[in-house]
């Protein structure tokens, strides 16, 4: 039993090593001058090129917390409005009964199918008729009118995997559809609810397209397109300092995903259901 | 009906947020008569910094003009502007590339800025007009370039290899050389890059054969015969190692300059532009020499070298301002002040008098390549037509084609026929 | 009847914030690119209507034809892998062990870094002529190819990147053993049944609808990829081809080529694919998905 714990964790660990590889890169790359990330080889450094850090900190027109702190904004967002809308969508195609519900759904899928570049150019006019290019709003308010369709689909199939008999007690009990939705079957899904707001925080952290393509200001950029001004395909680039700062930018999602990790063990065992 | 109203009342909340959310938008245009233009560029952190000062100096001068300005980089850059275009949302003054210039200027996105005051008086006459075509100005040069050869001396050096004189060497010398390299510099370094995905090389290649890579028109100049000539050289200098195999040619496709095969010391023989050597050179750790192209006949005038618009500042057809357009942009080509901040950091400056006045300013890499720009002059050939609307971009793939010839997926004449039909089919 | 009528009320007020974005946001630009698949767009001046040339000029086209072909290769190979990957490893992190939590982030590390340009440099630093997997393999005296830019190895080396950011599915597979009640596996113990037996009679039927979920989400989003193959080739879908993927191919269209319009016919003749992919899981799940009801 010990010899195959220990096997266990050896394979492990080995693996981890595999995944860990490109961030050991990423950090060595960090503390290197920008002409030898390139040419040294290995993970080896000689001295700690701590100038990447203030110097990438300072680099552009703003301090980089500034972009930090603009895609906390929208992170934040993003989540709430996940979190809300798709969870309402999802109790209502997962367990109510109504005309259109499968068309619907049908439609809800058809909407994940169809590539995004060719909708950029459309929602771009769309959004920039409203006037709300160079503000977060198109990055946020579709969240709150649940267009990320694969969070539908999750939590769709997470209650469908949660018993039916729960909701049909609770309507004997007299219980309405937000009492059942919101006492009973939202505690049960918190792995899901977790599942969503990770996800929805790294995507919406590294999303670069949309931030692109509507922030305009440098003063709004998030992190993903600050991270490019460091980097001409044609002149000089400050590899070090896109780096050093990717690092930084890692931090927020990485600290996210221990805290939001903890809740995705919540399931049926730990509520004390039966 | 109680519960049934709790639900409602939360779905209104919940949409409230979002109203609300969306009720915090709207427009942030500048107030009180003051003119606000939206100026976009490309370019990494060092750029931002200098264009930023130059903006501000303009706004010192101009306190009733404000430029807001909007950076990137390369790739987003194209995908963002081609959607602001497309939803009539662009930017007022536009940093342009060569490849792109006529694409959107063909298509009417571009400001014939001959009807506004800007000034080319003081330029190169022979760069003066690479923005001006199809019956209008739609650019101003920012940056003169020359496509060059950038040799590493410490390569040269090591392997016992002179340097060539590049006025008068010939292809063969330089088939010789970068074998000659090969063969007796360390196990990974190779003689020369490969030029065969590059179209600035492939167009010094067929102007010296008479031909050009395009016609004034807007037409390929050149024929799958003579393409596929090109091909078989790149082939034929693969096979002699003087340039690296194909998969390693593919490895430093799209490479940044630091990550370039010149810069990190694997090729002593590299092709650029020549506002590149001060980057090479800060990123390899040493001084690059920057040699013309070599020719056929070793006559300084047959390599019809050209001087290239490193970029152009060009300006939105829709623009609500277009008076205080030309006045930003005389002033980015023409002020001594903007001239004294930008240096050559966009490429040598196309206004001879500014590049004299600022000369003593740049650093001394910079100067050299002021110097080669200057003396090239006498031994240029003629002006080259803009790339042809259709052809910018992804329109003329040379590099996926010299691929399936070195990996070879097809023959050098087939691969030519390709590229040629799918540069045609793209320029309809 | 009443519990019904009550029902469709309720069904359609939570599905509010859906419909109204579905309404507002999502089918106009659907739509748009359905009507501009029929016309010539080059994003600057007004699409212009030419039917169904677009998609005739499909047929003939040999670089979709082969995107295609690498789009179906990289589903077919990386879809099945990375499930496999990430349900195994789920299963062994599940429960019962030291230092889960450790291993889970580290696992799911290469997800966070997404697709950072810091990973394409990355890519070419392993996988590269001069590559760690190619030092690796000197000790051993083994030259290796260059493995990103040989165009017989690089969609390989694609999908690996594709199946080592294995922490996303492995995260849904997690979240969805939790809500598995650890009572059926006491009882299956009471009655002897062993772990492999308790995963196939309890594990993987009370698993399948996110099983099911996984399969179809990656489905779709493989047949959508871009970003790693764009990062990867610089955007050029090199070498010689070999990693154009279908919407790569699309982006070079529309945004490259400025022929938005063939890049909106490419796309619904995607979504028609992913479509009938999606239909025919569907169909199959009534077979092996096992719902609560």
């Amino acid at each position: 039993m010990r010899t195959k714990a220990i096997l266990k964790h050896t394979a492990l660990i080995l693996v981890a090593l595999v995944m860990l590889y490109p961030l050991l890169w990423m950090i060595v790359s960090s503390l290197r001058p920008d002409d030898l990330i390139f040419r040294a080889p290995g993970l080896w450094l000689r001295d700690l090129h701590v100038a990447n850090y203030t110097d990438g900190w300072n680099a552009l027109s703003q301090p980089f917390g500034r972009y930090l702190l603009n895609s906390a904004v929208v992170v934040l967002g993003a989540i709430i409005g996940n979190l809300v809308s798709c969870s309402l969508a999802a109790y209502s195609f997962a367990r109510l009964e109504y005309r259109g519900r499968r068309i619907f759904f049908g439609i809800m899928l058809a909407t994940l199918m169809l590539p995004f570049h060719v909708v950029v150019v459309p929602q771009y006019v769309l959004f920039s008729e409203l006037g709300w290019t160079n503000t977060f709003l198109p990055l946020i308010v579709p969240k709150f009118l649940a267009t990320d369709a694969f969070f539908v689909f999750l939590m769709v199939q997470f209650i469908r995997g949660l018993p039916r008999e729960l909701d049909e007690a609770a309507v004997m009990d007299g219980a309405g559809h937000v009492r059942i939705f919101g006492q009973i079957l939202l505690p049960l899904m918190v792995p899901a609810l977790a599942t969503t707001a990770i996800f929805t925080f790294i995507w919406t952290w590294n999303d670069f397209f949309s931030a692109l393509i509507y922030l305009t200001s440098p003063d709004l950029y998030t992190v993903p397109v600050a991270l490019r001004a460091f980097i001409d395909a044609q002149g000089s680039s400050s590899w070090g300092s896109l780096f050093a700062m990717s690092i930084v930018s890692l931090l927020p999602v990485f600290v996210a995903f221990l805290f939001g990790q903890r809740y995705l063990l919540r399931g049926i065992a730990t509520t004390g259901l039966k | 009906m109680g519960r049934r109203l709790a639900g409602t009342r939360w779905l209104a909340a919940a949409l409230g947020a979002a109203l609300v959310l969306a009720g915090c938008g709207g427009g942030d245009e500048a107030a009180g008569g003051k003119v606000t233009l939206r100026f976009t560029w490309w370019g990494s952190d060092g750029r931002h910094t200098i264009t930023q000062k130059v903006i501000d100096a303009f706004e010192a001068e101009h306190p009733n003009i404000e430029i807001k300005g909007e950076y990137g980089d390369w790739t987003g850059y194209w995908d963002k502007l081609s959607t602001q275009v497309a939803a009539n949302d662009a930017p007022d003054i536009i940093q342009m590339d060569e490849q792109y210039i006529r694409e959107y200027a063909g298509r009417g996105a571009l400001l014939d800025l001959a009807k506004y005051d800007v000034n080319l008086d003081g330029f190169d006459a022979s760069v003066a007009k690479a923005g001006e075509f199809d019956g209008g100005l739609y650019g101003v040069v920012n940056g003169v370039n020359a496509p060059v050869v950038l040799a590493n001396p410490q390569l040269f050096q090591k392997a016992g290899v002179k340097l060539p004189d590049d006025k008068t060497w010939t292809w063969d010398d330089y088939t010789r050389i970068a074998t000659e390299l090969t063969a007796k510099s360390a196990k990974g370094v190779w003689g020369s890059q490969s030029f065969g995905s590059d179209p600035a090389a492939l167009k010094i290649w067929l102007r010296q054969r008479g031909a050009d890579l395009y016609t004034a028109d807007g037409k390929l100049g050149f024929s799958a015969e003579q393409l596929a000539e090109f091909f078989d050289q790149v082939k034929q200098l693969r096979d002699a190692k003087a340039i690296p195999t194909a998969e390693l040619i593919e490895e430093n496709a799209g490479a940044t300059v630091n990550q370039s095969g010149s810069a990190t010391g694997k090729y002593a023989m590299g092709f650029w532009n020549s506002n590149q050597l001060a980057q090479v050179s800060e990123a390899a750790g040493q001084e690059f020499k920057l040699l013309r192209f070599p020719s056929l006949t070793g006559k300084p005038k047959d390599a019809q070298e050209y001087y290239k618009a490193s970029q152009f500042w060009s300006a939105s057809a829709r623009t609500k301002h277009p008076e205080e357009v030309g006045q930003f942009i005389d002033f980015l080509a023409n002020s001594d002040k903007a001239a004294q901040l930008l240096l050559s950091e966009r490429g040598t400056q196309p206004n001879k008098k500014l590049r004299e006045a600022t000369a003593s300013k740049l650093s001394p890499t910079d100067q050299v390549i002021n110097r080669f720009i200057s003396d090239l002059a006498p031994d240029l050939g003629a002006p080259t037509p803009p790339v042809p609307v259709g052809l910018g971009g992804a329109g003329f793939p040379l590099g996926e084609s010299t691929g399936e010839v070195l990996f070879g997926r097809l023959s050098s004449l087939d691969a030519a026929r390709k590229l040629i039909d799918e540069a045609n089919n793209n320029m309809e | 009847m009443a519990y019904t009528r009550r029902n469709a009320k309720a069904g359609y007020l939570f599905l509010a914030p859906w419909l109204i974005g579905l309404v507002v946001i999502t089918i106009g630009p659907m739509l748009a690119s359905l009507y501009l698949s029929f016309t010539d767009y080059n994003l600057i001046q007004a699409p212009q209507w030419i039917g169904l040339a677009n998609f005739t000029e499909m047929l003939h086209d040999e670089k979709l034809h082969n995107s295609l072909k690498v789009t179906f290769v990289y589903v077919a190979v990386s879809v099945p892998l990375q499930l496999v990957v990430a349900l195994a490893t789920a299963l062994l992190l599940d429960r019962g062990m030291r230092g889960l939590a450790f291993y889970r982030s580290i696992f799911y590390l290469p997800s966070l870094l997404g697709s950072s340009v810091a990973i394409a440099v990355l890519w070419k630093q392993i996988f590269g002529t001069a590559g760690l997997v190619n030092q690796l393999l000197e000790l051993v005296g083994i030259e290796g190819p260059g493995w990103v830019s040989n165009p017989d190895t690089a969609l390989g080396t694609i999908i690996l990147l594709h199946v080592w950011t294995f922490g996303s599915p492995m995260i849904i597979f997690l979240a969805g053993l939790r809500q598995i009640p650890r009572t059926y596996y006491e009882a299956a113990q009471v009655d002897g049944a062993g772990k492999v037996r308790q995963f196939f009679s309890i594990t993987l039927p009370l698993l399948s609808s996110i099983v099911f979920f996984n399969l179809i989400l990656q489905l779709i989003g493989a047949f959508q990829s871009f970003t790693q193959a764009f990062i990867v080739s610089g955007g050029s879908g090199g070498p010689a081809g070999s990693t154009t993927f279908f919407t790569l191919y699309l982006y070079q269209e529309g945004f490259g080529k400025f022929d938005m319009g063939y890049a909106s016919a490419m796309a619904w003749l995607l979504m028609i694919i992913i479509g009938l992919f999606t239909a025919i899981n569907f169909l199959g799940a009534k077979y092996w998905v096992f719902h609560e009801n």
